[in-house]
């Protein structure tokens, strides 16, 4: 049956907020509705400069997963993959929330070894996980390559069953719906272009309409991080990275499970459409240019066709990019930002799709209650001059 | 790519021959305290726009460049 009612209305921002969310990607907008939802704050704003989703939001290969290796991240990471299982019956729309299991290669005795161990602090954390060898990774992936001929052999791999894939537009879409049902004035075309800060205090943003005050400001741009920082005249501890995917041409069904290579920097999956997602690596250097290239795209190709032969005939149809701002420690950054009233959920670099339930729902907390909820002491900017920097593998 | 990055010892060349070494930062003193010496590890201006940065030429002549590049529209200009 067609529907009349409008999914979503757009508003004109009002000149006082008590919350304003500056960005309107998954963070953002899932914050908003954290907020209006379940600790009844009435008058927030969501500023978007381009159009909602436009950033890593609708960019992302949509994979969700658990399996970091951090003990002290663990909890916060177990809550947001748990939390998609109910979001699409939450917000009323269908996310194609698709826990079909993420299978991680090793090619190495070290890298299998360093899967053991990850799996063990997992485990204590709570987190299904398997250790695979060759015989059961070749009868979950028929199509892999496990053989000793290829450049790389597999050797074992570790299996995730609770990752998966849920569908990033629908993500944008439900939050947003349902943020905006909750009174939430979502705004796009605004752009902040600085801060109003009195004392130690944040009062409110200046825009490309005028300046809007706001008792709180919530800072969730993705890879455009460092412009806040400019604004503010402050750094953060991230550089701009971008990172490219390609889609093929629609295959019939043969791959129910994410493939990974964390070693060879790859990954792919077959969407419920067809297509293979195959990613994918940061660009070797900083830009702030959602560019692709043939460098990327024939490497991504090459490494992958030496384990799915049968891809030959396959062709890359699409290519896109997106801008993730990266921390050292591959760990993001959230909480407080020094300035009272300004609170921050950045440098999530090519990990933040994942986590958008649980940054939605802490972020709203913290910004509710002034305290720091216990999932996300971890991230705070602190840490890089208490040398409690997060002691995550890269995967 | 899209750009040529001018190496003084074998002229303009692809980026891809390079290993990128970041925004050029100023080194604190012998006297800068703990936090001065965090924020330059760790903290970066990541200028979207014109930045200085470092450009080592592995794939060919072997020395560290440095470079003033848009890290928008990715143009190199002298200073
Ligand atoms: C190619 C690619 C693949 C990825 N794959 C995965 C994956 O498989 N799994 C995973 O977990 N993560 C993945 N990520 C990371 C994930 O996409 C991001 O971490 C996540 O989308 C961040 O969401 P966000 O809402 O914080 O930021 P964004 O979605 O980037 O939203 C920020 C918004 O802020 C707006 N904005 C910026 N500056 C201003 C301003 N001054 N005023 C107003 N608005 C502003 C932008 O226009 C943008 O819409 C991937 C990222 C990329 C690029
Ligand atoms: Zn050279």
């Amino acid at each position: 049956m067609a529907t009349t009612k409008k999914v979503l209305q757009y508003k004109e921002p009002e000149k006082h907020y008590d919350v304003v969310i500056v960005g309107g990607g998954l963070h953002g907008l899932a914050t908003a509705y954290y907020l209006a939802k379940y600790h009844g704050v009435k008058r927030i704003a969501v500023l978007e400069r381009r159009y909602i989703g436009s950033g890593g939001s609708g960019r992302n290969t949509e994979m969700v997963r658990s399996n970091k290796r951090a003990h002290e991240t663990l909890p916060f990471y177990k809550d947001s993959l748990a939390m998609w299982d109910d979001l699409s019956a939450e917000l009323d729309w269908n996310l194609m929330v698709q826990k079909k299991g993420i299978i991680a290669l090793a090619h190495s005795d070290g890298e299998l070894a360093s899967m053991r161990m990850q799996s063990d602090s997992q485990r204590r954390a709570g987190i299904k996980i398997d250790m695979l060898d060759n015989q059961q990774i070749k009868k979950m992936v028929p199509s892999l390559d496990v053989s000793d001929q290829t450049a790389l052999p597999v050797l074992g791999a570790q299996f995730h069953p609770e990752g998966g894939t849920v569908h990033h537009d629908a993500a944008v879409w439900g939050f947003a719906k349902s943020a905006a049902r909750c009174g939430v004035d979502i705004c796009v075309g605004i752009e902040v272009v600085g801060f109003n800060v009195e004392g130690s205090k944040v009062t409110g943003v200046q825009t490309n309409i005028g300046d809007i005050n706001a008792n709180k400001v919530h800072v969730a741009v993705g890879g455009y991080s460092s412009e806040i920082a400019r604004m503010l005249g402050v750094k953060f501890p991230v550089v701009t990275m971008p990172m490219q995917v390609m889609t093929t041409n629609i295959m019939a069904p043969f791959l129910n499970y994410y493939v990974a290579s964390p070693r060879l920097h790859w990954y792919t999956q077959q969407t419920l459409k067809g297509d293979l997602i195959l990613g994918g690596q940061l660009d070797p250097f900083s830009s702030w240019n959602s560019y692709t290239t043939w460098e990327e795209c024939s490497e991504r190709v090459a490494t992958i066709l030496e384990y799915f032969p049968d891809l030959a005939h396959g062709r890359v149809v699409r290519s896109w990019s997106g801008l993730c701002d990266c921390t050292g420690d591959s760990a993001p950054v959230m909480g407080p930002s020094g300035i009272d009233g300004l609170s921050l959920d950045i440098a999530w670099g090519y990990y933040g799709f994942k986590a958008t339930p649980a940054c939605g729902k802490y972020s709203a907390e913290y910004i509710a209650t002034n305290k720091v909820p216990e999932n996300i002491k971890a991230f705070s900017l602190d840490r890089f001059f208490n040398r409690q920097r997060v002691r995550e593998v890269i995967l | 790519m899209a750009f040529l990055i001018d190496c003084p010892n074998c002229g303009r060349r692809n980026p891809y021959e390079f290993r990128f070494g970041g925004e050029c930062k100023e080194a604190p003193g012998p006297d800068a305290d703990l936090n001065t010496w965090c924020e330059y590890l760790y903290f970066n201006e990541n200028m979207s726009g014109f930045q200085q940065e470092w450009w080592y030429h592995n794939m060919g002549c072997g020395d560290w460049v440095k470079v003033r590049r848009n890290t928008v529209t990715h143009e190199i200009t002298e200073d």
